[in-house]
């Protein structure tokens, strides 16, 4: 059973964990993978055994692009976590993925959570975290083989409303 | 839908122990005392009470223990897992287990050491456990607290709905004024709307310390039975008129795959609960809508419908929910000030509120004479008060309501 220490907490990986194992391999390799249903064809953020939409349980890795929008945000002013206390304040963000936005229904999207980096995987600065922002996937390559997706800002034009608490 | 059970079932006996931050004993002793309490305030003995029910998370004492510690010989108990939101779940499963036959009285209990042992905000023992599961997308990024859990959804709302953190504050401005006249509140000062904002930040932009319930050490307990049993009890009995729980959107854990993100459970479950009790929302006069953030009571009135989509800060700002006020809500002071029960403090609060002998400052409240002088260390009962409601918040995703009428 892997085992890897990440900022002072211990991450269990079973084997027989069917649902998010193979989401770290494909990490430790620098690609970001979603579950895609190989019955409806549909992609699902949460990688589950089932297929939320037509309830198949057959099921592949897909790669996407790592591309997307900062959909909401939290800056952690206060942690319970030890270990994250020199990085507080820090912000956690949900990113809504390019592929499948809108889609099956319109409130749908593929949403993941991950932390905005900096250029050197250091937390992003507060001021410039906002929903719309556009980002991109990068990879904090940990001991053991263990890596950890996070985003950071890719410059690109964000799309429709831009908001950020006043600060 | 079925209203056969309306008014069949009723509360009979409601107890707690104190409220603390350092109870110095297990839960099990906690447990124990609530249970008593709740008996001798219904009038009856461990032999009366055949059922148990409670809810944990791990953090809790099984009512197989405390049978024993009591007398009590059950023919029906269950300990479920579960946090917010379980109060008014288990209150309808204890009237679905008298019904089936299963048992005649049920006492519902929650019993935890949330400040002292386990602490529910994750400080401790939960924030270093290791991470398995879904937890794996989550605390590696150190999201894992309940306020961290929901700030998606909170931040979300403020972009799309203009709210602002003195909206949120008047919310513990009003509960603070309640626990002022609650002699069991752990946090009995009032607060103002500066104090609120002027609080250390927990979580921007949705939660400042006093956004924030309180971790307490407490139990409590609560007891069904039915209105034919509750005839030759000790108090008035408080007629359950319906029940829902947990209801859930969408998604469940994973809610965030699906949208809007800024509705909660209360959309679905609302509708059903008033069908289910026949009142309509003019007909309640005090509301128990759960408070472990600012932002959860702002969210369940409005998808509850007690106004529109994205005039929640407007309902919390006009003085309704003030003791005075057309419907006050959390009238001990809720999770925000008397002490966080995981939702039980508010129902027995209501059972209190519709036997019209809360416990307040006013020398004669056991008889049930109050002053209805609300100024800081008087009264808290509200005046002719028939009908409650309360709104149990799990998660954005997850609720339960519980309407009872005296």
């Amino acid at each position: 059973m892997p085992s890897y220490d990440y900022r002072g907490q211990a991450i269990v990986i079973s084997e027989n964990d069917t649902e998010y194992k193979g989401y770290f391999e494909a990490a430790a390799e620098h690609r970001l993978v979603v579950k895609r249903c190989t019955d409806c064809g549909l992609l699902r953020g949460e990688p589950g055994p089932g297929c939320p939409w037509c309830t198949s349980l057959n099921w592949e890795w897909r790669e996407v692009s790592g591309k997307g929008t900062i959909y909401s945000y939290q800056i952690v002013a206060h942690t319970v976590i030890p270990a994250f206390r020199d990085w507080a304040p820090f912000p956690i963000v949900l990113v809504e993925l390019d592929e499948q936005r809108g889609q099956p229904d319109s409130y749908d999207g593929l949403r993941i959570t991950a932390n905005l980096v900096d250029g050197d995987m250091g937390p992003e600065k507060e001021e410039n975290v906002a929903i719309g922002k556009r980002v991109e996937v990068v990879f904090h390559d940990g001991d053991d083989g263990f890596a950890l997706p996070q985003f950071r800002l890719s410059g690109e034009q964000s799309e429709g409303e831009v908001w950020s608490h006043s600060l | 839908m079925a209203d056969g059970l309306r008014g069949k079932y009723c509360i009979v006996g409601v107890g707690e122990t104190e409220y603390s931050r350092g109870s110095g004993r297990t839960t099990r002793a906690m447990g124990a005392e609530a249970i008593r309490n709740a008996m001798n305030d219904a009038g009856l003995t461990p032999a009366d009470v055949d059922g148990m029910l409670s809810y944990h998370g791990g953090d809790s004492t099984p009512s197989t223990a405390i049978m024993y510690d009591l007398g009590i010989r059950p023919n029906f108990y269950m300990d479920c897992s579960g946090g917010g939101s379980s109060t008014e779940a288990l209150v309808g499963l204890a009237m679905g287990a008298i019904e089936a036959g299963m048992a005649d009285t049920v006492a519902i209990f929650r019993s935890m050491n949330g400040y002292s042992q386990i602490r529910i905000g994750g400080t401790g023992v939960r924030a270093a456990a290791p991470i398995t599961g879904p937890d794996l997308m989550r605390r590696p990024y150190g999201l894992i607290s309940a306020v961290q859990n929901f700030a998606f959804t909170f931040t979300r709302h403020m972009m799309e709905y203009g709210v602002t953190n003195e909206d949120l504050a008047h919310i513990k401005v009003a509960h603070s004024n309640h626990a002022s006249n609650n002699p069991k509140a752990l946090m009995k000062q009032r607060v103002t709307v500066d104090d609120v904002i002027n609080s250390r930040w927990i979580i921007r932009p949705c939660a400042h310390l006093l956004d924030c319930c309180l971790e307490t050490d407490n139990a409590t307990c609560i007891i069904v039975t039915s209105a034919e049993r509750a005839k030759d009890l000790k108090q008035k009995p408080v007629y359950i008129l319906g029940v829902q729980g947990r209801g859930t959107k969408p998604g469940g854990d994973f809610h965030y795959q699906h949208g809007p993100i800024s509705r909660v459970a209360g959309h679905y479950v609302g509708p059903r609960i008033f069908d289910l009790a026949g009142v309509t929302h003019d007909d309640v006069d005090v509301t128990g809508c759960y408070d472990a953030f600012t932002y959860t009571v702002l969210l369940q009135f409005e998808d509850y419908g007690w106004c529109q989509k994205g005039e929640g800060k407007d309902y919390v700002t006009s003085g309704i929910i003030n003791l005075g006020g057309r419907r006050p809500n959390n009238t001990s002071g809720g999770h925000l000030c008397e002490g966080y029960t995981h939702g039980m403090n508010m129902v027995i609060e209501n059972v209190r509120q519709l036997r019209g002998t809360v416990d307040d400052y006013c020398p004669q409240w056991r008889d049930g004479i109050h002053t209805y002088d609300y100024a800081e260390g008087g009264c808290r009962q509200v005046r002719n008060a028939e009908v409650s409601m309360n709104m149990g918040w799990g998660t954005p995703a997850i609720g339960s309501a519980l309407i009872m009428r005296r």
